[in-house]
């Protein structure tokens, strides 16, 4: 069976009607850019990835603008969304209820095509965020890529003091949920030691309890013990006993961490009218069948969503990292294998499972997650979406374990840094297609690197370059362009990390 | 039984580096061009014992998560009698949320990381610590009688001259089990002024629970903090551990957890840095039935067995119900094929004098559930009479139970159990597949059975894929295919279209050359015959103690500095001794009472 994007269409939900451009998308002016609300980040990747390009991205016909960049022609065009009553769209995948994906939220997404990790990457986890370390080895590209671990942006924001400014109020530098996903510093002050998966949480609800500030309590509280146990630290560090230099140096990360939990427990916040959390996602995972229960599973972020609001509206932190495992689909089996591994199928029926449980997350998790954020911050006529730059990537791009032309859906324009309701592709249409995998339909070709957006989002958070750069060309993320693709980018693509991407600059 | 060692292997070194250096990198790389790098883990002949190495150490070794918890507990449970149960309940949630532990594998593996491993210190764990030891002292000082139980009556009396002694008393005993050695004079000042300043005029419960609280945070408790004693002759910047060091070693090595007063009692009376005293405690230690959990872990991570997938995923699918018959996997299914594996691995190593070779070679189920038991086809196992033979004479050894045959799906796994068998048995290395290999994984097919697709897939002469499959993993999975997905014995694969109907049956082969030592090209006609050759060539044992000198060193080993260990645990495999025995012996090693304090941070 070969699909249709209008197959899917009408799978989701009825026949495409018309397709209004949507009004107002025009680029933010500088006034907007120079908001006094401080930008925020929330990055959402999920597994797999491997939607075909019909399907994930809008239809060509809304690219109306092209230039050429980096040697080659890229295309933009105004978001268009379609609606037929129930359902609102700006692709087959991308889409939701009407309530949900309205004319005003479609203006602040873009979505962004050919982006591309040059490797052969299977399995990683924290790619998307730029430590393509964490891969399974699998290929010469994945081995070669374990030499090269970093930190993941948002640890990078998290410990930026060009991002954190001002840590009066923040509880926690960044919050993290699902496996693998965050990656820092053994010593993230000094952005020294080793690199290593920091914890997530399981728990939303002790998630939210740390980020949450309730009513101060009118008791006098005895001074925090956090001082007495960095003396015990200090005491050891100090002593003339017996220790290797490498002891003194793990007594002196630890110490860091002390600093850092003296300053959380000084923390003043206001939480103003949030309420307390009540609901927890632990026990919604620990259900027999949350496997293969989308809607358990769409609860379990929801749940996640509900925090990073709060913490928002706190202004207790304003970074945060999710990776969402969940197939988001009733499909009782072994997801992996039988719809993610075999999605690129030309028969195209476990595409179909793949698309519409993409779908599912894009509707249900991240509108969810666009909605609870577009609340009006402050006097002007902003919300804290407008303040955020919410990005949605997939651990592949449209073909499983492909790396090429990553998906990339972002929300809010990062307090007005970046200009929004775009298509934009990056792609080279002109350039020769490049696959690690055979017999497929699917043509991909390159683009701009990935690198190129990650510089972009740190960038928009405020970051100068030279903050995180750790190629003299720019971006971020090890560059490394294996051998069998080094033909598809041309220096010029190389030389361009360092810039916006274009056409995201408001 | 006594084994000599394998008479191939002064052969084996070199054959075994060409065979696993040529089934690598993308496109059928040309062996030649592999280099010393990759060679394989050396074997047992290519360890060179220098007993005046330096053995590097873990710098500033921090408690697992699960030692963390155990402590904790311990601690709870030693100090507050009759109260240590409300205690536990209310600090339950500080405990959970502690940080997991990560599985941390050798480099380039994917599988089989011990958590203890995993040192990674995050802002969690200083925030988790700083949580538990606040809410600990809150809940072990929150009635009066909890205080009573925790430091006797002069707490709660009305006697405020003896509040001084009372504060002073607890600081010290307290502190004696939370630190694990007696506090110096320092110290005790130290958590005085914790108390309530220099002076101590009253006795206020939550100044009590403060010094609990920095007490737990304190580096004391959270890492294995080692100074070392006296320098060991002839071995470059290492010291033997002092008594305190060893009672900390000793307990949480084989208990996860603190020491117990009698350890302590003995670190106190100078005894386990005497050859004699170190021997007794190590003996009671390992006797005790606290060591189970930790081998348990030890087991349970080194075959993988949180991998195992579930098995009741696919219940309710057409070809999975086709395929399971009347036999319905519950919610508990993959963890009762878990237990029935480790079962068998304490079996023999603390239940019995049993060797590495029973567990290699075992016909006895260790199923002491209906489910495990009926896929085995056995009476469940009572846990204490004799296990019950299997009447399967092709049911031998470990690569033939249930947790390690059962896929979760209707076909089984050959290139997975054949990547168990090299890398989690006989400690070789794999090289990674070419990149994006796994875009097609072998389908069940109406028309061939699991072997043939599998053969199709990934042994066409002259591919990449051929190189590694076809002689190194293949072999070794083919040869238990006479078990179906759920671990049944079979003889004939039942083929499905995707309907679940039945479509035809196919005999199953068996036969194939498993390589076992990389040289010889013995025929296996089954699964019987490859268990005999795995024990035979006893390459499993120095796998085995190489992994056992990791879990215990709390690293990845080093092949220059820990030869003495891993032969000293392989050479005791090899030669018959008990497997407890083999197991117990790492802790009279010298190395496992030094620490090594170089400057270049080892």
């Amino acid at each position: 069976m070969t699909l249709s994007r209008r197959h899917l269409l009408r799978g989701a939900g009825g026949f495409a009607l018309a397709l209004p451009i949507l009004p107002s998308l025009r680029p933010r002016s500088a006034k907007a850019a120079a908001s006094v609300h401080p930008p925020r980040f929330v990055a959402y990747t999920t597994d797999h990835g491997g939607v075909w390009s019909e399907f994930m991205f809008p239809d060509d016909a809304s690219l109306t603008e092209q230039m050429t960049y980096a040697g080659h022609t890229i295309r933009r065009g105004d978001l268009v969304r379609g609606e037929d009553g129930a359902q609102a769209w700006v692709s087959p995948v991308l889409r939701g209820g009407t309530a949900q994906l309205t004319e005003a939220l479609a203006g602040k997404l873009n979505v962004l095509r050919g982006l591309d990790l040059p490797f052969y990457m299977g399995h990683h986890t924290g790619g998307q965020l730029g430590n393509y370390a964490a891969n399974d080895g699998g290929g010469e590209d994945g081995q070669t890529l374990y030499g090269s671990p970093m930190p993941t942006i948002d640890q990078v924001l998290a410990w930026s003091s060009a991002f954190y400014s001002d840590l009066s109020t923040i509880r926690e530098r960044s919050l993290v949920a699902g496996p693998y996903h965050s990656w820092g510093w053994s010593s993230p002050s000094t952005a020294s030691g080793s690199i290593t998966a920091l914890p997530w949480e399981y728990s939303s609800l002790a998630l939210f309890n740390r980020i949450f500030v309730p009513d101060e309590d009118e008791t006098t509280p005895r001074p925090p013990v956090a001082d007495r146990v960095l003396q015990a630290y200090q005491s050891l560090r100090q002593s003339d006993r017996r220790l290797s230099s490498a002891d003194r140096r793990r007594l002196d990360e630890h110490m860091e961490r002390i600093d850092e939990l003296q300053r959380k427990l000084a923390v003043s916040a206001d939480c103003g009218d949030v309420p307390p959390a009540t609901e927890d996602s632990a026990p919604i995972a620990n259900g027999s069948s949350f496997a293969y229960d989308p809607a358990a599973q769409v609860r379990y972020w929801q749940l996640y969503n509900e925090v990073v609001a709060a913490a928002f509206v706190c202004g207790t932190s304003r970074v945060a990292a999710f990776h969402a495992r969940e197939s988001f689909s009733d499909y009782q089996g072994d997801w992996h294998q039988d719809v993610a591994h075999q999605a690129h199928f030309p028969d195209g029926a476990r595409q179909n499972i793949l698309a519409e449980a993409h779908r599912r997350f894009f509707d249900e998790v991240f509108l969810d997650l666009c909605q609870r954020l577009d609340i009006p911050e402050g006097d002007d006529d902003s919300t804290i979406l407008d303040n955020t730059l919410a990005m949605w990537s997939q651990e592949s791009g449209n073909v499983t374990h492909e790396s090429i032309s990553q998906v990339v859906v972002t929300a809010g324009s990062a307090a007005g840094c970046l200009r929004t309701g775009q298509y934009v592709d990056y792609h080279n249409r002109q350039g020769s297609p490049i696959t690690f995998t055979d017999g497929l339909d699917q043509v991909t070709r390159p683009g701009l690197l990935y690198n190129q957006l990650l510089g972009t989002v740190l960038q928009a958070m405020g970051l100068p370059n030279e903050a995180f750069q750790t190629d003299p060309r720019g971006g971020y993320g090890a560059l490394f362009v294996t051998p069998m693709r080094a033909g598809h980018y041309p220096s010029a693509v190389l030389d361009a990390m360092g810039q916006w991407l274009p056409w995201l600059q408001a | 039984m006594s084994r000599s060692r394998p008479a191939l292997v002064p052969l084996l070194c070199a054959v075994t580096a060409l065979a696993l250096a040529g089934c690598r990198g993308r496109g059928g790389g040309d062996a030649s061009e592999d280099d010393d790098d990759d060679a394989p883990p050396a074997d047992l002949d290519e360890l060179q014992c220098d007993p005046t190495v330096t053995v590097p150490a873990v710098a500033l070794r921090r408690l697992s998560r699960r030692q963390l918890q155990r402590t904790v507990a311990d601690l709870v449970a030693g100090s507050m009698g009759a109260q240590a149960q409300a205690v536990q309940d209310e600090i339950g949630w500080a405990l959970e949320a502690w940080p997991e532990d990560l599985p941390t594998n050798a480099p380039g593996r994917k599988r089989g990381g011990f958590r203890r491993l995993d040192q990674a210190v995050h802002q969690a764990h200083i925030d988790a610590a700083n949580a538990l030891g606040v809410e600990l002292g809150r809940a072990m000082t929150a009635t009066d009688d909890r205080v009573t139980a925790l430091m006797g009556s002069c707490a709660t009396d009305d006697d405020a001259s003896n509040d001084e002694a009372c504060v002073v008393d607890f600081i010290e005993s307290f502190g004696r089990r939370a630190l694990r050695r007696p506090l110096t004079d320092a110290e005790v000042a130290f958590y005085i002024e914790v108390f309530v300043g220099e002076t101590i005029t009253s006795l206020d419960p939550s100044a009590v629970g403060d010094v609990i609280a920095v007490m737990v945070a304190s580096p004391q408790l959270q890492y294995f903090v080692e100074h070392g004693a006296d320098p060991v002759d002839g071995v470059a910047d290492t010291y033997w551990l002092s008594d305190y060091e060893l009672a900390s070693r000793l307990s949480y090595h084989f208990w996860q957890t603190m020491p117990d007063e009698e350890l302590l009692a003995a670190a106190e009376r100078g005894e386990l840095t005497t050859d004699a005293g170190w021997q007794a405690q190590v003996q009671r230690v390992f006797a005790d039935p606290r060591t189970r959990q930790s081998l348990r872990d030890f087991f349970r991570e080194m075959w993988w067995l949180d991998g195992v997938a579930p098995l009741d995923a696919r219940v309710g699918t057409p070809v999975f119900d086709a395929f399971r018959g009347d036999f319905e996997p519950g919610p508990d299914t993959t963890a009762h094929a878990v237990d029935e594996v480790l079962d068998m691995a304490l079996f023999y190593a603390l239940d019995t004098d049993g060797t590495f070779d029973d567990i290699l070679l075992s016909n006895r189920s260790f199923a002491k559930t209906d489910d495990i038991a009926q896929l085995y086809g056995v009476a469940p196992w009572d846990g204490v009479s004799e296990p019950p033979a299997f009447d399967d004479p092709q049911r031998v050894g470990l690569a033939t139970r249930i947790a390690l045959l059962a896929s979760g799906s209707a076909n089984t796994r050959p290139i997975m159990k054949g990547v168990f068998i090299r890398e989690g048995l006989l400690c070789d290395d794999i090289p990674p597949p070419p990149d994006n290999a796994a875009a097609n994984p072998p389908q069940l097919s109406a028309e061939q059975t699991t072997r043939e697709v599998v053969e199709a897939l990934t042994e066409t002469e002259g591919t990449a894929c051929a190189t590694c499959h076809a002689p190194l993993i293949n072999p070794m999975g083919f040869v238990t295919e006479n078990y179906d997905a759920l671990g049944r014995a079979r003889t004939e694969q039942v083929l499905f279209d995707e309907e679940g109907r039945e479509v035809g049956r196919k005999p199953i082969s068996t036969q194939a050359v498993p390589l076992v030592d990389l040289v010889s090209e013995e025929v296996a006609s089954g699964s019987a015959d490859l268990a005999h050759m795995l024990a035979d060539s006893g390459r499993p044992h120095v796998c085995l103690a190489r992994q056992w000198v990791r879990f215990s060193l709390g690293r990845i080993e080093d092949d220059d500095t820990d030869a003495c260990m891993i032969e000293d645990v392989a050479q005791r495999l090899l030669d018959g001794e008990s497997l407890g025995e083999a197991l117990r012996q790492i802790a009279l090693r010298p190395e496992f009472r030094q620490r090594a304090f170089a400057e270049d941070g080892t």
